[in-house]
């Protein structure tokens, strides 16, 4: 039978892959300088050798643990599950925003996300829910473009296919 | 000092300065209300609007924030029983039940007049000690600062999570944030993994709001879809009556308890990391000790509603001290604030008090006025505050994410923001699932040149590597980076223990 990895023994391994990689591109830099006594890589090296190791630790200290805990008898009940949909749902949302941005420009994407957000953590019933999720998307980014673009002189992104 | 402070309070008091710090602070009440939205959420969503203004207007915003969100949310604590955020837990234990019994008005001024009061001693403590904090850091040389930055970065490992693996590796992530880039002494270009863009290094103020807004806000959309609560249905306004003289003299009337939960604050709020929630529950735990009457604690006693919001507001003074005196931010919301001080180019550290005065006693100023500022809101505007905090989190997040994006825009006009805004938003929730905190990686993240920088400094100043620890200073932070270490060890089996032998009693 096999058991699913815990998450501290995934990130454990997710770190140790990074800075392994992160490690071995180090020593393509140039050594040490007449200036400076030690090369551009010397510092990384050190951190980066520190991550791996405490990587390491953390795998470990969660076998050991899990040792323990299977030796403690059986698991307590399951937590209530969590809604990984909706926040895979408000990621996807979020990205297409930040690259819809300079396409199609402050206004009608920051319309459109905002909507689109509402939407999805709480499905509108009735119109009346439909209206005020408008209505606050709207004031939302009305308010936010004068408020920026005028008042704070921040030049908000301008869509290359709409020029608005 | 006091011509200088009375002098930055009345620079505070033009009207130029005085509305920023107005806003400031009634956002942050409200903010500090709303369960869900943090004190950091709050004034990252600030940070943008303060890009346009003079540092000092700025500033005083962002201090309005941070005192008004910490007094902001024992509203929802006391009278609903939801902490508007975690350093007013604390305050739901005692102030709930006693709103409970049909003294709504007494639990809320108790926490908001003990919030002013514990606030005005963080003041007298931030301004009594800054300058000579800053004047000891002066004598400071590359190995002490090396040492300082280690120190507050083993700190904030040991201390932010149960697990002090977990807590060194986020810092350790962070550190690796900064690699990326040009080194910071000979701008050699390093591990970029041929990106263009990351040639440039990556700037700290996109990670800080893509870790800290992404990661609360999607964890709290995890918990969506389930029961609903919707609280202004069959929402009542509770009465808040009450005399403020005998609520003021109920709490001075304990000036011992008082003026410890307050240093309790403070302390906490001086060291890096630990923050507002720690102070709150510590200075509880403490006024419970201490207590002729502890076995009335959780009831609706009167001292657990003071301890804890003196704590929590005494504890931004102790925040301010640190990134004032030493450039090291003591949570996320002074690190936004270093963030906003260095896009004006300004430097927070042991120089600041010297060479940007003003700057400095405005801030002073901006601390104690916000306190003031802060009652004259509750006073006018708590019913209304109570009605925010009904408002639906499907229609503040997606306004809070907009700020934080048009935040990231602002530092410098570019998309390249908002890509590593994005990308540092996942991998905060990542790092939240993967049972990493995400206060050390800040740290490290806004350290790490330091850290750097200053390790060479001390190398090409002399090559000894001993005199990092021989120098008593810098040798004596050290022996605390490890002894802080060794705490979070020893804390760390002693809740395992704890755990095993309830789990034994329980048996």
């Amino acid at each position: 039978m096999t058991r699913a990895l815990s998450r501290e023994v995934i990130t454990g391994l997710v770190c140790l892959a990074g800075s392994l990689v992160l490690l071995a591109a180090t020593w393509n830099l140039p050594g040490p300088s007449l200036l400076v006594p030690v090369g551009p890589g010397f510092y990384p090296r050190i951190i980066l050798g520190i991550t791996a190791a405490l990587s390491v630790a953390l795998i470990l200290a969660d076998v050991m643990a899990a040792r323990r805990r299977r030796a403690a008898g059986p698991a307590p009940a399951a937590t209530p599950r969590e809604n990984y949909g909706l926040v895979l749902a408000c990621f996807a949302i979020l990205g297409l925003y930040v690259a819809a941005l300079p396409w199609i420009g402050f206004r009608i994407s920051t319309f459109a996300f905002v909507a689109a957000l509402q939407a999805t953590m709480e499905p509108p019933r009735g119109w009346k829910r439909w209206l005020v999720l408008g209505l606050v998307a709207l004031i939302t980014t009305v308010v936010g473009y004068l408020l920026f673009e005028r008042y704070l002189l921040v030049l908000l992104p301008r869509g290359r296919w709409t020029d608005f | 000092m006091y011509e200088l402070l009375l002098q930055g309070i009345l620079h505070i008091l033009q009207l130029k300065y005085l509305m920023p710090l107005a806003i400031g602070t009634l956002v942050g009440v409200v903010g500090g209300a709303l369960p869900g939205i943090t004190n950091t959420m709050t004034v990252i969503m600030v940070l943008p609007f303060t890009f346009g203004l003079e540092p000092l207007q700025g500033l005083a915003a962002m201090i309005g924030v941070y005192v008004g969100g910490e007094s902001g949310g024992l509203i929802a604590s006391t009278l609903l029983g939801i902490p508007g955020k975690p350093s007013s837990v604390a305050t739901m234990f005692d102030g709930f039940p006693m709103a409970k019994k049909g003294e709504p008005g007494r639990a809320l001024w108790l926490g908001i007049w003990a919030s002013f009061f514990g606030g005005l001693l963080g003041g007298v403590f931030l301004i009594g000690t800054t300058e000579p904090l800053a004047a000891l850091a002066l004598k400071f040389g590359p190995w002490e600062y090396f040492s300082l930055f280690v120190f507050a970065l083993s700190m904030v490992a040991g201390l932010t999570g149960a697990s002090l693996t977990a807590g060194l590796l986020s810092g350790a992530i962070g550190l690796v944030v900064t690699v990326m880039g040009n080194d910071p002494v000979m701008g050699q270009t390093r591990l970029t993994l041929g990106i263009r863009f990351l040639e440039g290094g990556i700037p700290f103020l996109p990670v800080l709001i893509g870790v800290f807004a992404f990661a609360q806000i999607m964890s709290d959309v995890e918990k969506m879809g389930g029961a609903r609560r919707d609280g202004a249905a069959g929402f009542i306004t509770p009465k808040l009556v009450v005399s403020h003289l005998k609520v003021i003299w109920e709490i001075l009337s304990r000036p011992v308890m008082l003026l410890w939960t307050s240093f309790v604050g403070v302390l906490i709020g001086v060291l890096p990391g630990i923050g507002g929630s720690a102070a709150n529950v510590m200075a509880y735990d403490q006024a419970k000790k201490f207590s002729p009457h502890p076995e009335r604690f959780g009831t609706g006693t009167p001292e657990g509603i003071i301890a804890s919001e003196a704590a929590n507001n005494s504890n931004v003074g102790g925040s301010l001290v640190t990134i004032m005196a030493f450039g090291i931010p003591g949570d996320a919301v002074t690190a936004v604030m270093l963030g906003a001080l260095t896009i004006h180019g300004i430097q927070p550290g042991p120089l600041f008090m010297s060479q940007q005065s003003t700057l400095a006693y405005g801030m002073f100023a901006s601390y104690i006025l916000a306190h003031f500022l802060m009652i004259a809101i509750m006073f006018v505007g708590v019913r209304w505050f109570l009605r925010v905090v009904t408002v639906p989190k499907s229609t503040l997040f997606p306004i809070v994410l907009v700020l934080c994006v048009v935040g990231a825009y602002a530092l410098d006009n570019t998309m390249a923001n908002v890509y590593v805004l994005a990308l540092f938003g996942v991998i905060g929730y990542l790092m939240v699932k993967g049972a990493l905190p995400l206060a050390p990686l800040i740290l490290g993240v806004i350290l790490g040149d330091q850290i750097e920088i200053n390790m060479i400094r001390a190398i090409m100043t002399d090559s000894n590597p001993w005199l990092f620890f021989t120098r008593p200073i810098s040798g004596g932070l050290l022996l605390l980076s490890v002894a802080s270490v060794v705490f979070a060890l020893w804390q760390h089996h002693r809740h395992q223990r704890r755990v095993a032998s309830a789990a034994d009693a329980d048996f």
